[in-house]
């Protein structure tokens, strides 16, 4: 266990300065955006009100605030672990480290799982609190300069302390949902940058197009594009649709107000129809291509890739 | 006694090449074992094959494990370094020690960090920013500061100045060799490192030509210094090599030559290296020098 842990730190210590940029970077975006632009207006529910973000109550500002830097954080630490992740099968061997790391006396399998972890989840898992924690912060800093620190004292906290947390373990287990639908195509990908290097991207970029352009249209049943496009739509599913909140009637800010002890269950009964989902064939499939893939990424390096 | 290594018909493979073929030696504890050969004759495969980076035929067993299918248990007494200048170019010396204590086992920060004083690379500076010697240094002490029962050095003084090779050297016999652990070095500096070996593997082409200790060294080769006048009979006796040495010419038996031909010359004390060529060069290479 030890050994997994410092694996972990050696991720961190590896890509600290990116992820630092990646978590504080939309926390800072948005609180200057707040604070700066005057005519920065807010959305509650759709069409039904368009407010100033300066005649928001507090309690408005706090919730759009820590949905909006949590929802931009993840977004970013997702799009920037899609683009890393192909690179990591190989990053050792561009900086000649290989044979270093391969010197010690770690498991492959455990050294690949320790970074698929760190890479993977804990990345993304850290953006989400971070972009909690972020949220609050930047509402505490806009509401003090715009209504003054007794307003943002006086909110309900306790009501926001269980909201947040109720997003936090909503969000969690939609990741974990998520990135197994969604690990078959990652590790895939993987797996040929492994072979390939940077040649990887490109070629299963290519034979994506090719299966879902041509051989789909050959084959009675198309297979390729459904192979990429479930997991992708079943993760975004988990990840972006909130059925729960949106089942509340919220017509006003005065609703989103009075809607807020309501929150932290809506927040949590996303996910019972989000685990059930998981009973299917496909989700099968998809953990078997995962396994395929990391079996193949273990292959690689014992090899000595 | 149990030897540390032993291989019986060790071959590896990497497709139709044959790296290393049918090796069968032991090595003992408590040895500093020379690992000599061209490049390319199969030291470094030797090296991944006995810690289990190497799928291999035949029979192999170092510390009494199977390194290909305890590759991990065994790394956990063997100080491996595969090759210099291979540390992670993102690290601060400071890290590699931290990773290296919550991933090694027997490895000691505290004794790292005490080598590391004797070099002038700082624990804050970052493997990029070093040059080459002083990353060799450092990956030196990293593996120097294990507390293992075998140390597998490939080249790991490549790169370093003559002062810092022999305080390299010094270290090792001084401070880590303790008569039961044992170390296999490769380098291509023979003749710096004759005087610390007690015994000599020889590879060629992926085979082994020799196995044997210094003391047997002496016993078994004969080397002769004689004049211009004796070479035509030296020549007849067959010799494994001849060479030229200050003031005349020599030849290297393997075994007592003839009384007749001992009588032509002068005995010499073969060296590490005469004996390197003599078994690690094509014989038609001696032949068309016209030594």
């Amino acid at each position: 266990m030890n050994q997994f842990i410092m694996l972990m730190r050696r991720e961190w210590m590896q890509h600290r300065i990116g992820w630092g940029v990646v978590m504080l970077a939309p926390t800072l975006l948005l609180l200057l955006g707040s604070l700066i632009d005057d005519s920065l207006q807010i959305n509650i529910n759709d069409k039904v009100q368009l407010m100033a973000l300066r005649q928001a109550p507090p309690l408005v500002i706090t919730g759009l605030l820590v949905m909006a830097v949590t929802g931009l954080t993840l977004a970013l630490a997702l799009l920037s672990m899609t683009f890393q992740l192909p690179g990591l099968a190989w990053r050792d061997q561009q900086d000649g480290s290989a044979e270093f790391w391969t010197s010690l006396p770690v498991g492959h399998a455990k050294a690949i799982a320790a970074t698929l972890f760190t890479q993977i989840l804990m990345l993304p898992w850290l953006a989400i609190i971070v972009g909690i924690i972020g949220g609050l912060v930047a509402a505490m800093l806009v509401i003090t300069a715009i209504h003054g620190p007794l307003d943002w004292l006086t909110q309900p906290w306790g009501l926001l302390a269980l909201a947040a947390l109720a997003l936090l373990l909503r969000m969690t287990v939609a990741l974990l949902v998520a990135m197994a639908w969604l690990s078959p195509l990652l590790l895939l990908t993987m797996v040929a940058s492994a072979w390939l290097r940077r040649w990887g991207v490109p070629v299963v970029a290519a034979l994506s197009l090719a299966g879902t352009l041509i051989l789909d249209k050959r084959l009675p049943e198309p297979l390729v594009g459904p192979a990429l496009w479930l997991p992708t739509s079943e993760a975004l599913h988990a990840l972006l649709y909130f059925n729960g909140v949106r089942a509340l009637e919220v017509h006003s800010v005065q609703d989103a107000i009075e809607q807020l002890p309501r929150l932290p269950l809506s927040l949590l009964a996303d996910l019972p129809p989000m685990l059930g989902a998981l009973a299917t064939p496909a989700f099968v499939l998809a953990l078997a291509g995962a396994a395929l893939g990391f079996a193949l990424l273990v292959l690689r390096r014992k090899r000595g890739a | 006694m149990d030897p540390l290594i032993q291989a019986r018909g060790l071959t590896l493979r990497y497709g139709r090449k044959t790296a290393l073929d049918d090796l069968s030696f032991d090595v003992l504890k408590g040895r500093v074992v020379g690992l000599l050969g061209h490049n390319g004759a199969g030291k470094t495969s030797l090296m991944k094959a006995l810690v289990g980076l190497a799928p291999t035929e035949g029979s192999l067993s170092v510390l009494g494990l199977a390194p290909r299918q305890q590759r991990v248990q065994l790394l956990e007494s063997v100080a491996y370094i595969p090759d210099v200048a291979i540390l992670p170019r993102w690290a601060q010396v400071s890290q590699l020690i931290e990773l290296m204590s919550g991933l090694h086992p027997r490895f000691s920060a505290e004794r790292a960090r005490s080598l590391l004083r004797r070099t002038s690379v700082g624990l804050g500076d970052k493997v990029k920013t070093l040059s080459k010697g002083m990353v060799v240094q450092v990956h030196l002490a990293l593996v120097a500061a294990i507390d293992a029962r075998l140390m597998i050095l490939d080249e790991p003084t490549l790169g370093l100045d003559v002062l810092s090779r022999k305080s390299f050297y010094e270290m090792l016999l001084d401070e880590w060799c303790d008569g039961e652990r044992s170390v296999l070095i490769s380098t291509h500096q023979v003749e710096e490192i004759e005087s610390l070996l007690s015994d000599v593997l020889m590879l060629n082409e992926g085979k082994l030509v020799l196995a044997i200790s210094l003391e047997d060294i002496d016993r078994r080769f004969v080397a002769l210094g004689h004049d211009p006048a004796a070479a035509e009979a030296i020549v007849a006796a067959h010799p494994l090599l001849r060479y030229r040495v200050q003031g005349g010419s020599a030849a290297l038996f393997d075994g007592p030559p003839p009384e007749a031909v001992l009588a032509l010359g002068q005995r010499l004390r073969p060296s590490l290296v005469d004996l390197f060529m003599a078994l690690t060069r094509q014989p038609e290479i001696a032949r068309t020098q016209g030594l």
